[in-house]
């Protein structure tokens, strides 16, 4: 149908737009880097501290301080590579769904599925281990810059030699985690027929399967399970403020079930988001698109979650101590408990943002790859009378319905959480005047945080759709009658 | 927006010594070369060429899809030679009807959805009029019982039935058709072709389908027939066997 002499062109066109495709595995080349890095870079600053620490003999307990820090630090990893581990399982299935007429392709010449998906599981491999590559040395090279910072700032005099095995640890997991990642996000080369590659049906959106019955149940039970073990947290945390460790349990059990169980939250909390703006048909396509793919959405949504979460959990719990700390010093506050809880808090708040910044790739990336795969629905709308502005508000809208929707469930989430730390650590201090215990914290909500959290919510939502709004405006009319 | 005389009241839309080249020196490449056509008010008309013959192109640029190298285009009386892109998409969305030969529904949106599409792009509902028309069509394309489904529910011939009521939906002036039949089986193909010239006979609806297939067009009302960026020939309604006899006879064949 396509004359021959524009074929050239088209042909080029083609190329172009199949390079941009598969441009995507630079966003999980990125994460991997960046987790391993942070990984090395917290490895690296939790053994300065713990040869610090053993340096001074004098110092009590010193055992539990760097216990505790060796845990924050495994923890606030183990964050980023989760997080890290979903936008790369995204972008694999995002990156197989575009490639699909390709697989069967293969398929109707004699490749295996399962060869199939092992090919996409291998490039899984090979992102790895740029990525972690990339992470490794990055990550060593800042150590090796901030180390001397630290120990000229603080005066710190300590034999701490940088280069050591354990620094190669977050890169090796990084690499498997983003293995096995891109091998759960290529399940669907599985599905692909033979068939697919000589038909010329059109696009099959046929709604994903939102996760299996077991997984549903697990999630239900992790959630419910740990709500309870964080409500028996606070309740010992009247008495005790070993009650935090308790709650802290329940915590993450319970954040677990929210994250397994995001193909069941997010898509009606996606869909309510979709009322506010509106019923104008840019801003009803928005609310489909956003819900086109709800496994990918779902699981893109909770990482983002999961940093505004951490992030708003950490201010909340510090907020709501200081005000018991205040109060209990009858109106006294020691400033250097204050400073040194506030400092604390501001370190792990920055570190957990990290996560966020992870997610914030995965979204952008998300969006990205959805435009470049509509691009001939993008030209079919273009051709039926889509001005270009109504295009520009369509990709704006469905980012805002990631990010809006994920940063305000994070938010709750976040003071919730917040509160429960703080209420279960803190309830058995009493209080004047009877300096009677239990004690209620109230959950206090530091807006300088909410605010900064909006104003990054919106500048996400901003980024995330430069790209895909550049893409999406490219598209001519043509491109919707240009068979592929 | 230029108006032109009303010399040509009888024309849904007409380009004029319209030129169109690919490419830059040695590999230049004429698509079209100086053709002058015009698609008459109420006709149902048939595009034909093999590939490289430029009907593509022609129809492209007759819908305002894509912009000429030099020459005219007017759709009814309206100039659209050298409009912005916002103005040439709001000529569009109001008075140019499209069908493909792979349907392009817009998948998550139902049946519904798609039909009232271009109302939603305007950003109006329909209307008490427009809703009856739709209504109708709706009816007599036997979509009723489907109006909530979505696209990958549906067969072809039953996606390529919606995509016709959405072109109709808005009393385009006119209604382009790229291959309809391309990806349906022949007896489906009958029924969409049945339709199409079913919407030019009894609602004066004017319809440019480009084809290669010599059954389709002969269903049309008038036959044009492409080569190498000319027309070579502009004919009344013909038989299938006379289309294809010309087509063996002149070398213009697919």
């Amino acid at each position: 149908m396509s004359a021959p002499t524009v074929a050239a062109p088209a042909g080029e066109r083609r190329a172009r737009r199949r390079a941009r495709a598969e441009r995507g595995r630079g966003a999980s080349i990125l994460v991997a880097a960046i987790s391993s890095g942070f990984g090395t870079i917290l490895i690296a600053a939790t053994g300065f501290i713990a040869a610090w620490l053993l340096a001074a003999p004098y110092l009590a307990g010193r055992e539990t301080v760097i216990a505790v820090a060796a845990i924050l630090s495994a923890l606030l990893v183990g964050v980023a590579m989760f997080v890290a581990a979903i936008v790369t399982t995204n972008t694999f299935a995002t990156i197989v769904a575009g490639r699909t007429r390709q697989i069967a392709l293969l398929r109707l010449i004699g490749a295996s599925a399962r060869s199939e998906r092992v090919r996409v599981a291998r490039e899984g491999l090979v992102v790895g281990v740029i990525g972690a590559a990339i992470g490794l040395v990055g990550g060593t090279a800042a150590a090796a810059l901030l180390l001397p910072v630290a120990r000229m700032a603080w005066g710190i005099d300590v034999d701490y030699s940088l280069l050591q095995p354990v620094l190669a640890a977050p890169a090796l997991i990084v690499v498997v985690t983003t293995w096995a990642a891109a091998w759960a996000g290529s399940r669907r080369v599985l599905e692909v027929t033979p068939l697919q590659a000589i038909s010329g049906a059109a696009e099959r959106s046929a709604r994903e399967a939102v996760g299996g019955r077991a997984r549903r149940i697990t999630a239900g039970m992790l959630f419910f399970g740990g709500s309870s073990v964080l409500a028996a947290g606070i309740v010992l945390g009247l008495v005790s403020p070993l009650g935090v460790v308790v709650a802290f349990a329940g915590g993450l059990l319970s954040f677990t079930g929210l994250s397994l169980g995001a193909t069941v939250i997010m898509p009606p909390l996606l869909r309510a988001t979709g009322r506010l703006f509106g019923r104008s048909a840019p801003a009803r396509l928005a609310a489909e698109n956003a819900l086109r793919y709800p496994e990918r959405s779902s699981r893109m949504a909770i990482g983002v979650v999961m940093g505004v979460t951490l992030v708003t959990m950490f201010a909340v719990a510090s907020q709501s101590a200081r005000q018991v700390i205040i109060g209990s010093a009858g109106g006294e506050p020691p400033e250097e408990l204050l400073s040194l809880m506030d400092t604390f808090a501001a370190i792990m708040m920055s570190l957990v943002a990290v996560a966020a910044v992870i997610a914030a790739v995965g979204l952008v990336n998300l969006l990205t790859l959805g435009v470049i795969q509509r691009r001939r629905e993008l030209g079919l709308l273009r051709t039926l009378g889509f001005a270009i502005p109504q295009i520009r508000r369509m990709v704006l809208i469905e980012a805002a319905h990631l990010t809006v929707t994920s940063v305000a469930l994070g938010l709750v989430l976040g003071v919730v959480y917040g509160w429960a730390g703080a209420q279960s650590l803190l309830g058995s201090v009493g209080v004047p005047p009877e300096f009677s215990s239990p004690t209620f914290v109230l959950p206090s909500i530091p807006w300088a945080t909410v605010g900064i959290v909006a104003v990054a919510t919106a500048l996400l939502t901003a980024v995330a759709a430069v790209a895909p709004t550049r893409l999406a405006t490219a598209v001519s009319p043509i491109d919707a009658l240009a068979g592929d | 927006m230029q108006q032109t005389p009303s010399d040509t009241p009888a024309m849904a839309a007409r380009v004029q010594n319209l030129t169109k080249t690919f490419g830059v020196g040695e590999s230049r490449v004429h698509a079209l070369d100086d053709v002058s056509i015009g698609i008459r008010r109420g006709e149902f008309t048939a595009i034909m060429g093999p590939s490289g013959s430029g009907k593509s192109t022609l129809m492209h640029v007759m819908a305002g899809l894509d912009a000429a190298t030099s020459g005219r285009a007017w759709i009814g009386d309206t100039e659209i030679t050298g409009l912005s892109d916002l103005d040439l998409t709001v000529l569009r969305r109001s008075r140019v009807g499209f069908v493909f030969q792979s349907f392009n529904l817009v998948p998550t949106l139902d049946v519904w959805g798609n039909i009232t599409l271009p109302f939603e792009l305007a950003g109006r509902a329909p209307s008490a009029l427009a809703r009856r028309r739709i209504d109708a069509l709706v009816e007599s394309m036997g979509l009723g019982p489907r109006l909530r489904h979505r696209p990958h529910e549906l067969s072809g011939g039953q996606q390529q039935r919606v995509a016709i009521a959405r072109a109709l939906a808005t009393q385009p002036d006119l209604v382009f058709a790229d291959e309809p039949t391309g990806n349906l089986d022949s007896r489906t193909g009958r029924d969409v072709l049945g339709l199409l010239s079913a919407a030019s006979r009894e609602h004066g609806q004017s319809i440019a389908m480009v084809t290669h297939d010599p059954v389709a067009a002969s269903h049309a009302d008038r036959v044009v027939f492409l080569g190498d960026g000319r027309i070579v020939a502009d004919t009344p309604r013909r038989s299938a066997e006379a289309i294809s006899a010309f087509m063996l006879s002149s070398e213009v064949g697919a």
